[in-house]
Parts: C-alpha cells; structure tokens; sequence
C-alpha cells in the first residue's frame, strides 16, 4: 500500500480518466485568476512511464519545469486497471496502475496536439517502450540497467528520437574533452589507452564507445574500465585518461566543488576548470527537453558501447 | 578519415562550438564598460564553457595596475555585476588567464609592451581588440597597433580582429573619415562594430519569425500592414554620461544605431541565405530604401517628419526628478534633444505606402522597447449593428526588453448570447516558454567576434548611410538657430508635438 507521502500528485484532484481534460482547464483558468497574468505559451507534453517510486521524483522534477516551461505532465505506472482515475494538477497528470495495454490510448487522447511529445522511461515492459515509440517524438531511457531497453534502441529510431539520460549528464564530460581536442596537437596524436573510472557501469561503457565510435578506434585502443568511488546526481565518472604518445589527457571530478578539471600533460600542457552544471534532475531533464532532433552521436555511441564488455 | 583536421568530438555536442584559441586584449581595462558588461561577459561565457581552449585576457589602460590588481578587479566586477559573491572555482581558473598593461594610449612602448606579451611562447596567435574606449582614439590606437605589427598575425593560422564601440562617428563626415582610418590598417572583415541591440535574443528572433514561418511573411507588406511604431523608452535620465550625451542628443544615441537596426531587420526582403554578408546586404537594401528625412527641396520638409523635445523636473519611477537642463554636466541652455520622433516612408515594393514611427527617449514612464506592426482593418465591420464597438486593428508586438516575447492581437466574440466583439491577446514570452535565462546581449556578441562571425554587427556602409539620413536632420536643426525645443514633463511619453506627427496621418501612439 502506497503511504501519503508518497502519493502521485498528492495535491491533485482526483478525477475520472473522461474529465481530466475538463479539470485541467478549470485549474488553468484558477491558476490564472490567482497569480494573474495571461496564459503561457505551451511547448511541449512529457509522458512519464515507471514504477510509482521512481514515479514520485520525476513527479517533483517536472513540478519545477512546468513551472518554467509550458509543459503538461503525464505521469503513469503500470499495473492492472482497466478504467484507472486520474490525479490531476494545473500542470500534470498521474494514473497509477494502468494497464500496459492501454497505455498507447492514454497517451494518445493526453497529450497535447501539435507539438512535441517526449516520453521519459524510467521502466516499464520493454513491449510497451516499443509500443509508446509510436507516440514520441522523443524517448528518454532513463533505468538503472538499461540493457533491455537499450538492445531495442535499433528498432525505435526511425519512429522516435532516442538518448538516454546518461548521455545528457556525460555532456559536459564529452564537451570537455572536445575541448581539449580542439587543439591540432592534441588530436593528431593517436590514442594508445583510455580509461575510465566510475560507478556507473553503462555510462562508462556509453562514454568509452562515444569516443571509440567518433574517433574511430580499432582494436589497438586498449579500453579499461573499472569501478571506483561513489557518483553523485552531477557525474556518473569520476575520472577519464587518455594515453598517447607525448600525450596525456586526464579528466577528473573534483568531488566538492561541482566541476572538472581537464589537464593536459606533455608538450602544450593546458588546463581547464569547468562546472559541471546544476546536475538535479530537474535541470538534466530539462536540458534534454531543449533537444528535440535525432541524436545520431548517441545512437553510434551506443551502438559501440554495446560492443565493450562491463566490467565484473 | 582524417582525424585530424577538424574535431571529430565536436559531432553532435549540444554544447555548440568553442572558438579557436584566442587572445581578448581590451583597450579601456579599467573603464565602466570593461567592469559593468565585458569580465562578466567573460565570465558567464567560461561557465557555459564558450571560451576557447587556450585563452588569455590583456588588460590595456592607463591605470597604474598589475597583473593581479586587474585580476582583483575582475573579482570585483564578478561581485558587483555578475552576482558571485565569492570567487569560484570557474571564475579563479579565468583570472589566472588575466594579464595586464598600462600606458598612455598614445605611446608607443606600450604597443610595444602589448606585442612583447602576446608574442610569449604560450600565447595564441587569434587576437581580438576590444575598444572599450573613447571614440576619439580609435583612429590613433588602430594607426599604432598597425605600426607596432599587431594587426597582421605572426602565422598562417593566426588572425586579427577588432570590436569597436558605438558611436561609429558623430555625423556622416566623421562616420566615413573613421571608416577610413580603420580601412587603412585592418580589412573590413576583420571589423566589428559592436550594437548590444543586435545581441537581444528578441532581435535575432525577428529573422527566425520571419524567415522560419511560413504564415507571417505573406502578410508582411503594405497590402496587409497599416503601419509600424519602434519604441524604445528609457525611465533613466543622462546619469554619468552628460559629458557624451550633450554633444549626441537621442537622434545619434539611439536611431542612428539601435533603431536604424532594428528597423531594417523588421523591413528587409528575405536574404537566399542566413550568412552574415546576405543578411547586411538585405538590411542595406532596406535602409537605403528609406525616403530622405529633409527633403532637398522643402525648406520645412523635415519638420513634418521629425519632432525633437527635451525633458523638464517631473515624475519618474516613483521619485521626483530634475529636468534635462539641471542634471548635472548639462548646459541650462541646452537644446540637446533627450526625446526624438520620426516618421521615415521606406520607397520600395513591400513598404510603399506605410508609415514606420520610431520614438525615443529619457525620462520616459516606463523602460521598454518594443516593435508594433499593426495590420490593416477588414474591408468589412459586417458586425457593425450588432456590436458597434470598432474592430481593433490586428496586432503584432514584439518586445525587446525587458520581458522579450511577442504578442498578437486579435478580436474575439465575447461570451454570451449578444454579438459582442473584444480584442484578446495571445503572448509567447522567452522567460516563460522555454524556462531557461536569455543571455545578456554582451555575451552573444563577444563570442560572435570570437567565432568570426559578423552577422550581428554593423558593417560600414550600413553604418554611413544610417548616417547620411541622420546628418540632414541635425544639418536642418542647427541651421534653424532655436534657443529652446519642445518640452516634455519627465514621466510623460514625449511632447504633444510627437502626437501631432502621428495623428497627422491618422495614426496615434501606441499606450505602452
């Protein structure tokens, strides 16, 4: 049994599935009235499928985006209703315990038409990821181990754009190194060895076939990954080196104070501090919400990082 | 495939581009303009990760400092201006790249000092120059970095770029013997003459609205569209810039610049491409389109298209406040005018026939700046009997400060059982829409100049032809010999003059 506190939307009206629509734009009107003000422009719909706990932290995240962007909230776990009831606030929606079957009709008759659709998986039955692809113009794999979900990926991109939410908190890690090879000399020195400690094995494994993938390494590129540490929300790695020859490239996370630092050592030595950014949920979803095109670095990321062991 | 002759890791990254390596040597370190909007430009740009790899700061003034007074100045800057209390880890690894030298801008040991210092084995070779500096010394700075080598690069890669601050001349012979100064020393693509209005996120989104929908343009002529009002109302008075702002006036401060850019972003033809040198030539085109101001012709001509005013001691934000004539640094004599408007005809297939109105001004109600497009009524009130409140004309406004968004205006049936017609307005705001902070102009455009892109700056001869139909008028005012202008109480929008102008042609302000 679900406690309080831990219920979806526990300030929402609870409402048959048929009057939500009718619901929402009674609180919109009233959320107007009291705050004043003309109505916002909407930008897109953000449909949430997961087990009700992982349901609960995203719920809080979005309340912080609906708040600064136009978006309407669809927050649903699966389960064995038929004909579910509905939580509903001015900016989101929960059902708790639909269906999986009908979870394609749920979305279809919620989601706000004409603008984008973005469908955040954070679990779920991998036939129902399939099934909503149809319905998103983009899909956030966001699970623990997303093996499953990641082994379909192939087959959903034509239909939906896909990332997962391990590659938008590994950007600033990728667009430092980019940085770095900004530099001429630093880039036209081949790469003997990377490695890379975390805690997270598959972001690892996804930044590990990100550059694989994008500097086209062969075989010769010893790849050596290894637990270490604990990871915060801000950074899955902790540390990233590359070995080349007069070359060595590291990359670390400076535990307490939220940034990396990216040290070139050899000839041209050079270092950059840079922040890791806000790092909550909130701010990381919302950086992926801004995107809105197929993201083909990812796809050939993964599609490399399917291809490296995890470490044992 | 070549590895090495881009960067692979640079496909698909969200974080757009860094520039190459660069060195920013600013000319006025220790000036208002380097302290309130360049270091924390600078800073806001190393937390967003946009600066390049290697990147130094020279810091040129004749203030007596070093390399660590210019970095406890930045700090300082950052406190003041960028909100950061305390240094952090971003901001201490950027003053670390900041470097100082001083010296009188008219001696050359210090062009020699400057070339010493970025010539040390470390230091790139793409250099930018920054004029934060007085326009009278453009010519003489550009003249001495030519003869102490530093506008040509030391390698093949290497590059030479300078921004110069507004204001680009005071009339059309200072605007061209400028041009021309620069001219002699640096190519006009290596010129960036920097106008913070063309860093507003709203600005550059007239381009994407127009050019990137398909619904707006078709309607964008003078079959459709009445006619158009830029505003760009100040509430501040003069504040520390009498000393400049006696000898410009409103007409050179803000029309010939910001307006005039503006404007032509709003009138110009669609360019085939969205490259920087398409996109000026459309604006040219649009600006030299404009009608002259004062006739040759007509003794009078002008003013039945320009009113100028100046404001008296009135009611400002809350506080009384002086008149123009009593700020401090202010003649009581003056005639300098602290409110102008205009009405310009652009002769050319799209606008003939509509009017564009700009005004500006001190001391004004309220600070915004916004473009108004209103539409024509329908042919037709066929609603007239049953609602015969009039039909408000269809509207388009585009604000560009402070809450940067567009509105459209439009009429809508009242609820209930009577045919009651009401104007309703449907508003896109930047703050709300997209939840995330529109960054300040300064730091769109000294990365723009980083990158080399000079879309968003001015090029010479849109400069000097905004000039040429500016000069006429101050040419025009001079010759009529006034002791006094029109008035306006401070807190009011303008002189009943300006009202006149527009109700000649049966138009009237927009209330803002």
């Amino acid at each position: 049994m679900t406690s309080p506190d831990m219920t979806l939307l526990p300030n929402g009206r609870e409402v048959p599935f048929a009057d939500i629509e009718a619901t929402l734009a009674r609180l919109a009107r009233d959320g107007r009235r009291r705050k004043g003000g003309p109505a916002r422009a909407l930008t897109a719909t953000v449909v949430v499928v997961g087990e009700h706990d992982r349901l609960i932290d995203a719920a809080d995240a979005l309340a912080h985006l609906s708040e600064a962007e136009g978006v309407r909230a669809i927050l649903i776990s699966e389960g064995g209703e038929t004909t579910p009831t509905a939580r509903v606030t001015e900016h989101a929606i929960g059902i708790a315990g639909l269906a999986p079957k009908f979870l394609n009709n749920a979305v279809a008759a919620l989601r706000l038409s004409s603008l984008p659709t973005a469908v955040w998986w954070r679990g779920g039955a991998p036939e129902s990821l399939q099934e909503i692809a149809h319905l998103a113009d983009r899909l956030i794999i966001d699970v623990l181990d997303p093996s499953s979900a990641w082994s379909i990926v192939d087959t959903i991109v034509e239909q939906s754009a896909v990332t997962d939410l391990r590659w938008t908190r590994l950007t600033r890690w990728r667009s430092v190194i980019a940085h770095l090879f900004d530099l001429p000399e630093v880039r036209s020195v081949p790469v003997t060895r990377l490695s890379i400690a975390g805690a997270d094995p598959f972001a690892a494994r996804l930044f590990a076939g990100w550059l694989r993938s994008a500097l086209h390494w062969g075989t010769d590129v010893t790849i050596d990954l290894r637990p270490s540490g604990s990871s915060d929300q801000r950074a899955p790695l902790d540390s990233v080196e590359l070995d080349a020859d007069g070359h060595h490239v590291s990359i670390a996370r400076r535990a307490t104070r939220g940034c990396l630092r990216a040290e070139i050592a050899g000839r041209d030595a050079s270092t950059r501090v840079v922040p890791l950014g806000e790092g909550t949920l909130t701010a990381v979803i919302g950086e992926e919400l801004g995107v809105r095109t197929r993201d083909l670095a990812f796809e050939r990321a993964l599609a490399a990082a399917l291809e490296i062991p995890a470490w044992q | 495939m070549d590895v090495a002759a881009t960067n692979p890791l640079l496909d698909g990254l969200r974080i757009e581009p860094t520039p190459e390596p660069t060195v920013l040597v600013i000319f006025g370190a220790s000036g208002d303009l380097t302290n309130r909007k360049l270091l924390p430009a600078l800073y806001q740009l190393a937390r967003g990760q946009r600066l390049p790899a290697q990147f130094k700061v020279l810091g040129v003034a004749r203030t007596d400092w070093t390399d660590d007074a210019f970095r406890a100045h930045f700090h300082d800057s950052l406190k003041q201006f960028a909100g950061l209390a305390q240094p952090d880890d971003v901001s201490t690894a950027l003053a670390s790249d900041l470097f100082y030298v001083g010296g009188e801008m008219d001696d050359p040991a210090l062009y020699s000092r400057i070339a010493a210092k970025i010539s040390e084995p470390g230091w790139p070779d793409g250099v930018l120059f920054y004029f934060a500096i007085p326009p009278s010394v453009y010519g003489d700075v550009v003249k001495r970095l030519s003869e102490a080598g530093l506008v040509k690069p030391r390698t093949p890669a290497g590059w030479r770029r300078v921004i110069v601050e507004k204001p680009f001349g005071t009339d059309l012979k200072t605007a061209r013997d400028l041009n021309a100064v620069l001219h002699q020393h640096l190519d006009e693509p290596q010129i960036f003459r920097i106008d913070h209005y063309l860093g507003k996120e709203t600005v550059q989104n007239l381009l994407v609205f127009r050019f990137a929908n398909g619904m707006f343009e078709p309607v964008w002529n003078r079959r459709y569209i009445d006619h158009v009002q830029i505003t760009a109302a100040e509430t501040v008075g003069v504040e520390r810039r009498a000393g400049y702002y006696e000898g410009a006036g409103a007409l050179r401060d803000m029309v010939q610049n910001h307006l005039m850019q503006v404007l032509t972003l709003v009138a110009m033809e669609p360019p085939i491409r969205f490259s920087a040198e398409n996109v000026r030539d459309r604006k040219l085109d649009a600006l030299l389109s404009i009608q002259p101001l004062v006739p040759q012709n007509g003794e009078n001509g002008g003013a039945h298209n320009v009113v100028r005013a100046q404001y008296t001691a009135g009611w400002v934000n809350g506080k009384e406040v002086p008149g123009y004539r009593q700020e401090d640094g202010v003649s009581p004599t003056s005639v300098t005018e602290t409110f102008v408007a205009l009405r310009l005809q652009l002769d050319s297939w799209r606008w003939a026939g509509v009017p564009f109105f700009l005004r500006t001004g001190k001391r004004l109600p309220k600070r915004t700046t916004e473009i108004a497009i209103q539409f024509r009524r329908p042919p037709l009130h066929i609603f007239k009997r049953v609602s015969p409140t009039p039909i408000a004309p269809n509207l388009l406004i585009v604000n560009v400060q402070p809450d940067e968004g567009i509105s459209l205006r439009f009429e809508a049936k009242l609820p209930g059982s009577r045919m009651q017609l009401a104007p309703v307005m449907m508003n896109f705001r930047y703050g709300s829409a997209f939840g995330k902070p529109v960054p300040e102009a300064y730091e769109t455009l000294l990365l723009d100049a980083l990158l080399g892109d000079p879309t968003l700056f001015a090029r010479h001869d849109f400069v000097e032809n905004s000039w040429a139909l500016i000069t006429p008028v101050h040419q025009m005012w001079e010759a009529s010999g006034l002791e006094s202008i029109p008035t306006y109480e401070a807190g009011e929008w303008g002189p009943p003059e300006a009202d006149h102008l527009i109700q000649a042609d049966g138009r009237r302000w927009r209330t803002l």
